[in-house]
């Protein structure tokens, strides 16, 4: 009768702390969310490399919430400690009520721990190390007017800020949505950590689905706002850069940008140290660490942490859905500034420019460079866009870096 | 200037609808004016060393040409014909191999009169150049 009173406990028990019991609906319809995102990222590979992670660390945190748990400290007598066969030697000792309690540790879920990464702001300069070792920044250096249409592609940013904080949204949580508008992944979560970090799963995952979404969304903007005359414009070939040229670029960058606006250092930083890695040619052992093992290590942590972010209770709420639609608004804003400055351009230029390049300004790169390239083809099979994308593409990585330091110097 | 933020002087439950306005505006034309004006200033300073870079390797691109006009007027100076001996090679390296080993050791000198082949003989190492290579790439940091 004992053996089978003991068994009855047991299986009272597993029962008891097993999902069925301490799940809750919300729960439920995360897991639904994250198989609706695994799909996307397997079947239709929208961003897998990022969506893959984001929506298992999205399943897993809840399918078992305790595994982004933060470590605490509880309190128990010498009997309790006995009883769970809790060592008290070396726990320091708490006196409440006259009773002796012995401070016992509990550790961390493991996402807790690698998701420190990310709160710190030490994952996403990283994975900015990982992308200046892939890019090429001869465009941009080749045009330099090319960093006007980067500039132009980060004002849905601040237009965005206006429409977070009217619909009440603090300041610092509207600087984070506005980000979004910057078509940046690694800088999102680093503005968003800093200035709302409750938000994070919501913006890192409107973010990312985006840029995914970057060939969906932007053509119909560009052809909006552009003349059949307009895209069919092509540009002239780009002069021939120099291997000294490319060198000097990221030390000047970083120089300067550092100095004007510290608070971009941290990322503007890592991504011209990757640059010079790359362009210096003398530590391609590193060169390629950096843009693959580091980059794909970072990418698992950086993703499946910011997925388990998405909890249930942390997700479901209106303020997501307002988030999703103000990403919206900031990317389709910043592809219509980036295109209305191209046309400026082009007027400018005597028809020289063609605007079809501003979309590009957005970041999202590659992704948004090559819809410029193939919106272009679309007028004029002959025309090659893509180098020239390029330029603005590349100058929009440095200014949606430049415009986090201005949100973080300035609502942080 | 770190110290400035706006959530600490105006708590979101005190803001006013114009407050807001104010403030959203405030960002906006500080986000533009910080941008633009770092970006431009990226243009100048690009276009400038790219200037200065170019102008340097024009002058040391034309002086080189220079240099190479002169090697050939030396060249093509009635002279003794060349006596020098033809490498001695071991027996079967074709001769292409030896134009191609002459060809690369000229390419590494300025002048093809400064460099002479006495002889080509095949290595006697065990492995072969490609593993020779292999190994020289993965110990040279050490």
């Amino acid at each position: 009768m004992e053996i089978l009173n003991g068994f009855v406990e047991a299986i009272q028990g597993i029962f008891q702390s097993s999902g069925l019991v301490s799940l809750n609906w919300q729960n439920y319809v995360m897991i639904g969310v994250s198989i609706i995102l695994l799909y996307l990222a397997i079947k239709k590979q929208y961003e897998p490399l990022l969506l893959l992670p984001i929506a298992f660390g999205m399943l897993l945190v809840n399918l078992y919430p305790e595994i982004m748990a933060a470590p605490s400290t509880e309190l128990l007598t010498a009997q309790q400690c006995a009883e769970h066969g809790v060592a008290t030697a070396g726990h320091a000792v708490r006196i409440i009520d006259g009773i002796e309690y012995y401070e016992n540790p509990t550790y961390g879920g493991l996402l807790y721990y690698l998701y420190q990464g990310v709160k710190l702001g030490i994952y996403p300069p990283l994975i900015f190390l990982g992308i200046g070792c892939m890019t090429d920044f001869g465009p941009l250096i080749a045009n330099p007017k090319s960093l006007i249409l980067g500039a132009a592609a980060q004002i849905g940013i601040f237009v965005t800020f206006t429409g977070a904080i009217t619909l009440g949204f603090t300041p610092a949580e509207s600087g984070a949505i506005g980000i979004i508008g910057g078509a940046d992944g690694p800088t999102a979560i680093y503005v968003t950590t800093k200035l709302a970090p409750h938000l994070l799963g919501s913006i890192a995952i409107a973010a990312y689905s985006y840029m995914a979404l970057v060939p969906i969304i932007q053509p119909p903007i560009m052809k909006a706002l552009t003349t059949k005359k307009e895209r069919a414009v092509v540009m002239e070939q780009l002069r021939p850069v120099s291997k000294l040229e490319k060198i000097m670029f990221p030390v000047i960058v970083v120089i300067l940008i550092a100095i004007l606006l510290p608070d971009a250092a941290p990322l503007v930083g890592m991504l011209m140290l990757g640059n010079l890695f790359k362009e210096s040619g003398v530590v391609e052992r590193i060169s390629k660490t950096a843009q693959n093992e580091l980059m794909n290590i970072i990418t698992i942590f950086l993703g499946t942490t910011v997925g388990a972010t998405a909890s249930g209770q942390n997700f479901l709420r209106l303020e997501t859905i307002e988030i999703i639609a103000l990403g919206l608004v900031a990317f389709a804003m910043g592809t219509a500034f980036g295109v209305l400055f191209g046309k400026l351009m082009y007027k400018l230029t005597g028809g020289k420019v063609n605007p079809l390049i501003g979309s590009a300004g957005v970041s999202a790169v590659p992704m948004a460079a090559r819809v410029s390239q193939r919106v272009g083809q679309q007028e004029n099979p002959g025309n090659f866009l893509l180098m020239h994308a390029m330029g603005p593409n590349v100058a929009g990585v440095i200014g949606s870096a430049v415009a986090a330091g201005v949100l973080l110097n300035v609502v942080g | 200037m770190s110290n400035f933020s706006l959530a600490t002087f105006f708590p979101l439950a005190e803001l006013t609808m114009a407050q807001r306005g104010v403030e959203a505006l405030k960002v906006i034309l500080t986000g533009f004016a910080v941008v633009f004006a770092v970006l431009f200033f990226l243009i100048l300073i690009i276009k400038i060393y790219s200037n200065i870079v170019v102008k340097l390797q024009d002058v040391a691109y034309n002086k080189k040409k220079k240099k190479i006009k002169d090697d050939e007027v030396l060249i093509k100076k009635p002279s003794k014909p060349v006596s020098s001996p033809e490498p001695v090679t071991q027996d079967g390296i074709p001769e292409e191999v030896v134009a191609v080993i002459s060809a690369a050791v000229a390419s590494m000198y300025d002048s093809p009169q400064r460099a002479r082949i006495k002889s080509i003989k095949r290595s006697a190492s065990g492995r072969s150049a490609w593993a020779n290579a292999g190994v020289a790439d993965n110990t040279r940091p050490f």
